[in-house]
């Protein structure tokens, strides 16, 4: 079956940032975790996406089609969601629903109708009257009314209070179940540990790891432990150090998980991506 | 483009537009440098490509369904339309101002035919200088204004010392209508075809420079 999307040998040079090589692939009905510090080259990459910058070496297809032949067809399929995103603050939502939905072809009226009803929202309140909850729940139902089937999140949940964080996971979650596609990028990683499917983490511009999230997760194992109780070969087997209330903390592989006698507890994204990230510092 | 036009005028243009279309009227002032008030015109047009960075239009109109160029075009097309119909605002009250006085207007050229030659230069080296530079880098829209302003007043000047120095200008040009029709409306054909000239082809500049940028 054809991929949703497929990234192949994507680069692109700055003057202080490279986007080295990416590869990557979405599958339909799965929501796909995209995790990585600051300047990882998250938004780099989704704006290649969308067109916004110029790759300078690489492929994007879209389900089989070449981004730069088929932009605008694509982006009929496509929505895109920011939580940087602001639509015309002072323009009332149906203003920029009646100009928005003017440029999709299976723009669905009713399905836009129940959208609204179903996240609480007023057609006559201006963008900036929403809170930041619903201005995302906004972008989410103008994107689900002209039928996309891939929704491209950058930073969702970003200034959500735990609660609207919770009630956007959970419609991200039906959405999936409805057959459609998410690329959810965010460093919240928390929130991936409870919807993601699966994860792609870049680090420095480089892919570094692109599997299910299950899998991911269960490759590591955090450590914790006190200053010199741990063996020379322990020492050895250690994947970053961080420091922590009671002592330190460093990644293991699971496999290794049975040579640590002690306080070994399965890790979160959150504690992989954080020690991951340290793991040439110690 | 029509889609894109609707958006312009709907989500993307300045509130303060309309006012400047109505500043046409400022034609009925006496003595005052009217080349002033197509600076108003080009004011809206900064103010709404500067709100639209604030509002984050071209990254909305980014993820609609349509190409880089046609962005450009619907600007560009946009700006033109205000542009006309701040020419078209000023006949009738060109007319009534030639009615109400026939003295001229000591401040630079009178309101006659080769005002509108004159607004229409202004616009079309308004358009190249301002777009040429705006699509280079869209953030950077103070910058690109303050570059075509430059040009533009240094035109303006140029205008009003004319009409008082240089004498085919004081004696054929900065004369009540009908007088010296001819040279009119040769001044006019001069102005409609440079801004043509200048306004497709910062248009296509534009289109190049704005595929190339990476936003």
């Amino acid at each position: 079956m054809t991929n949703v999307l497929e990234v192949k040998h994507l680069c692109k040079h700055y003057p202080s940032f490279t986007l080295k090589d990416v590869n990557f692939s979405l599958e339909k009905g799965k929501i796909t975790g995209f995790i990585g510090r600051n300047g990882a080259g998250k938004s780099t990459t989704l704006n290649s996406l969308l067109h916004f910058v110029h790759p300078d070496n690489g492929e994007i297809l879209f389900w089989g089609e070449d981004v730069s032949v088929g932009e605008m067809e694509i982006k009929q399929k496509i929505g895109f969601v920011s939580s940087g995103m602001s639509y015309y603050p002072n323009k009332k939502l149906k203003a920029v629903t009646n100009v928005t939905k003017s440029f999709y072809r299976e723009w669905d009226e009713e399905a836009y109708q129940n959208y609204m009803r179903e996240f609480e929202l007023d057609e006559n309140k201006t963008f900036r009257q929403l809170s930041m909850g619903m201005k995302i729940k906004y972008a989410l139902a103008l994107a689900l009314s002209h039928n996309a089937e891939l929704l491209i999140l950058d930073e969702p949940t970003s200034g959500l209070d735990p609660v609207s964080r919770e009630n956007l996971l959970e419609i991200f979650m039906s959405l999936c179940d409805r057959g459609k596609t998410i690329l959810f990028s965010t460093h919240i990683t928390s929130d991936l540990d409870k919807c993601a499917d699966n994860i792609i983490y870049i680090r420095n511009g480089q892919i570094v790891e692109r599997s299910a999230l299950s899998e991911f997760v269960n490759t590591y194992r955090l450590v914790e432990y006190g200053e010199n109780e741990l063996t020379p070969e322990q020492m050895d087997k250690l994947i970053g150090k961080r420091r922590n209330k009671s002592g330190w903390t460093s990644l293991i592989r699971s496999k290794e998980a049975a040579n640590f006698p002690g306080n070994i507890s399965e890790a979160d994204l959150d504690g992989i991506m954080v020690h991951l990230e340290s793991e040439g510092k110690v | 483009m029509s889609r894109l036009l609707k958006k312009e005028f709907l989500l993307s243009m300045h509130p303060i537009t309309p006012l400047m279309l109505a500043l046409s009227l400022m034609v009925l002032i006496p003595n005052y440098p009217y080349a002033v008030m197509f600076f108003y015109m080009t004011l809206a047009i900064f103010f709404t490509c500067m709100m639209g960075r604030e509002n984050h239009d071209v990254v909305y109109t980014m993820t609609l369904p349509v190409a880089k160029k046609e962005i450009v075009k619907a600007r560009i097309c946009f700006v033109v339309i205000l542009e006309l119909l701040q020419m078209l605002l000023l006949v009738p009250f060109s007319l009534l101002r030639q009615h109400l006085n026939a003295m001229g207007n000591e401040a630079g050229m009178d309101a006659n035919i080769v005002l509108f030659a004159e607004g229409f230069l202004l616009f079309g080296i308004f358009n190249l200088m301002f777009f040429y530079s705006y699509y280079k880098n869209v953030d950077k829209v103070g910058i690109s204004f303050v570059k075509a302003t430059v040009v533009f007043f240094v035109l303006v000047t140029i205008d009003a010392v004319g009409t008082h120095v240089i004498p085919f200008m004081r004696d054929y040009l900065d004369t009540p209508d009908p007088k010296y029709l001819g040279y009119k409306l040769v001044a006019l054909g001069i102005g409609i075809v440079l801004y043509v000239v200048m306004t497709i082809g910062v248009c296509r500049i534009s289109i190049k420079n704005f595929e190339q940028q990476d936003l």
